[in-house]
């Protein structure tokens, strides 16, 4: 029984599968994206965190990657993928990276820099990218901007992609205001302009072959019902590096040894500082100012305005001590510090999710150590007259930038840092060949024919960077050459 | 899964001094951890259910007294809690801040806690 069929049948709408499909549709092909979770309806919008949690992201916000500690692996799970839930930051792949990621396999001719970059100018054009303006910048941008300027480090506001963005500071919770041009608001709908066809709530299960060729994906819908879709010319993976190496693995197809391997992230962890001024989390974009000091070393840091309910959770006190640090709350800033991590994971279906294994090494828990470090520096050096570090087993509290060297010496074990992920990479690898990945340099998984892969999974590292820029413009190269394959 | 009456009698008990709120507000919060245990997939309900359960019903070993913890002393339950979230066992202590995570979701979409802090309705901001 078949439900539907098209020329390609794209398996999630997020960064990578709606830049697949509106490429696509524009080539004139039939188009149809499956996506998992639900659409995003205006009610749904900047109900806070718990109901984002609950509406918008997977596993109603409870996913974690199990290993030495446990850490939460945030994925937007909604018509547009975390594109809705993100902190709308989009940062061109710069050079160094690139040589990194693609350089190191020996893509470069196939995946240029060049061609990236000019996918990566019709993006920004499409989605009004702009950094934030000052009046965005809200008091936790403004304060990270003092205190770098005044060590001399190197920052700049965040490129965002929003339109006339009102600064509300719930990106994470879908912009109640809709001016973030995430995906359900910008390449789908244009895609379905061109005939595409969007259907919400259908998880595919497996892709079927015959012949070694992909011929379509099964799975079920929200309400339980089974559904097929026939594929006349292919399939397009681009569910995230979580969800593809899954569907890969329970359709028996790929390189064995690769497909969930490898897998890579930025955790990242956050240092709060009180101010004498008020900082206002909650007004001016989420994410609007960062620190690019340090991207040689490993790291970076961006502002995150988190919601009183998150930014209370690792603020020690208890009963009254609790309540007087939370009375600080209008007063405290809040950075966060991303890592590059070295340590590779591996993704797994289990039950009807999956299973993430993933601990940092020790040499991710020293750029962490020295990424907090810099953070309080910055924090007292933009005037905070306290510094909450977060790290169980270190000092809970600094009051001087005297006591920084108290932070050198903070554990190197995962368990007593509180570590998140969403940038989530590399399960489906690029490699020349089935022994060295699990997609070619276009994207064709390794031994199907009509079968792609084009998110995040199939970038061979981690960039270093915020990804959904280049996820899209990947996407968006790789698709243009499918759509004359 | 969720918390029964009894379960969230007890364990606001718990999260007033955990929290440093009043009782009323502290039944909120359990009645909102009933909500969520409710809605989140299976193993994660499991978990946070056990740990309620747990930090309910071990003081004997944590602070020696044979007490359920909203039993306890107001001092010797603060005590109580304090070794939950400085425990040297890695998932003891993560028990105690997933507890901690949920229950702030419920403690910061209180009206009352929101117009205290000044941080605006919970409400969606409309174009």
């Amino acid at each position: 029984m078949t439900d539907d069929a098209a020329d390609f049948v794209v398996i999630g709408s997020g960064a990578a599968g709606a830049s697949a499909a509106l490429v696509l549709a524009e080539a004139g092909r039939d188009v149809v994206v499956l996506e998992e979770g639900p659409e995003v309806r205006d009610e749904d919008r900047g109900l806070g965190s718990h109901e984002a949690f609950m509406r918008l992201f997977r596993d109603k916000g409870t996913q974690v990657a199990m290993g030495r500690s446990v850490i939460p692996m945030l994925q937007g799970r909604c018509v547009g993928g975390t594109t809705v839930v993100n902190g709308a930051i989009v940062w061109r792949l710069p050079e160094d990276a690139y040589d990194r990621v693609f350089g190191a396999i020996g893509a470069d001719r196939a995946v240029p820099l060049a061609a990236l970059e000019a996918r990566m100018d019709r993006i920004e054009r499409d989605l009004a990218v702009s950094p934030a303006s000052d009046r965005l910048l809200g008091g936790n941008g403004t304060t990270m901007k003092r205190g770098a300027a005044k060590l001399g480090w190197k920052a700049h506001a965040i490129r965002r992609n929003v339109v006339d963005c009102q600064g509300s500071g719930r990106c994470l919770e879908a912009c109640p205001t809709k001016r973030k041009q995430s995906m359900e608001r910008t390449y789908l709908p244009r895609a379905v302009g061109l005939g595409a066809r969007i259907l919400p709530d259908h998880e595919v299960r497996v892709v079927e072959t015959s012949a070694a060729r992909a011929v379509a994906v099964s799975g079920r819908r929200s309400d339980g019902s089974p559904f097929r879709v026939a594929a006349r010319r292919g399939i397009v993976l681009a569910a995230s590096a979580i969800q593809s190496p899954c569907i890969l693995l329970r359709s028996g197809l790929g390189p064995r040894r690769h497909v969930g391997a490898h897998f890579r992230a930025h955790p990242g962890t956050a240092v709060a500082g009180v101010y004498r001024e008020p900082v206002r989390l909650w007004e001016g974009a989420t994410q609007s100012f960062e620190v690019d000091e340090f991207r040689s070393q490993g790291f970076k840091m961006e502002v995150v305005g988190l919601p009183v309910d998150l930014a209370g959770v690792r603020l020690p006190g208890l009963g009254a001590d609790f309540q007087r640090s939370m009375a600080d709350f209008p007063n405290m800033a809040v950075w966060g510090v991303q890592v590059r991590a070295e340590a590779e994971g591996h993704v797994a279906p289990a039950g009807d999710g999956a299973r993430i294994t993933y601990t940092p090494s020790r040499a991710d828990m020293l750029v962490f150590r020295h990424g907090v470090r810099r953070l309080a520096e910055l924090h007292f050096a933009a005037g905070a007259i306290r510094v909450y570090p977060g790290v169980h087993g270190g000092p809970e509290v600094l009051t001087s930038p005297d006591e920084l060297p108290l932070l050198d010496a903070l554990p190197l074990d995962p368990r007593d840092w509180s570590l998140i992920s969403s940038h989530l990479f590399s399960t489906c690898r690029m490699g020349r060949t089935a022994d060295d990945g699990v997609v070619g340099f276009d994207g064709a998984v390794h031994g199907v024919r009509g079968l792609w892969a084009l998110d995040a999974s199939i970038l061979p590292t981690n960039l270093g960077v915020n990804p959904q820029h280049t996820i899209m413009a990947l996407a968006m190269l790789l698709a243009e050459r499918i759509a004359v394959a | 899964m969720g918390l029964g009456e009894g379960a969230q009698r007890r364990i606001a008990v718990v999260l007033a001094d955990v929290l440093g709120e009043p009782l009323d507000v502290a039944l909120a919060v359990a009645a909102f951890i009933d909500r969520y245990l409710r809605r989140v997939p299976f193993q994660a309900a499991l978990g946070l259910r056990f740990v309620t359960w747990a930090i309910t019903w071990l003081p004997l070993f944590f602070v020696g007294v044979p007490l359920p913890a909203h039993l306890l002393s107001t001092e010797t339950r603060l005590r109580y809690v304090e070794r939950w979230s400085h425990a040297r066992f890695y998932f003891l202590r993560e028990g105690f801040y997933l507890l901690k995570a949920i229950a702030l979701m419920g403690w910061g979409a209180e009206p009352v806690v929101r117009a205290r802090l000044g941080v605006g309705p919970m409400a969606a901001v409309r174009p």
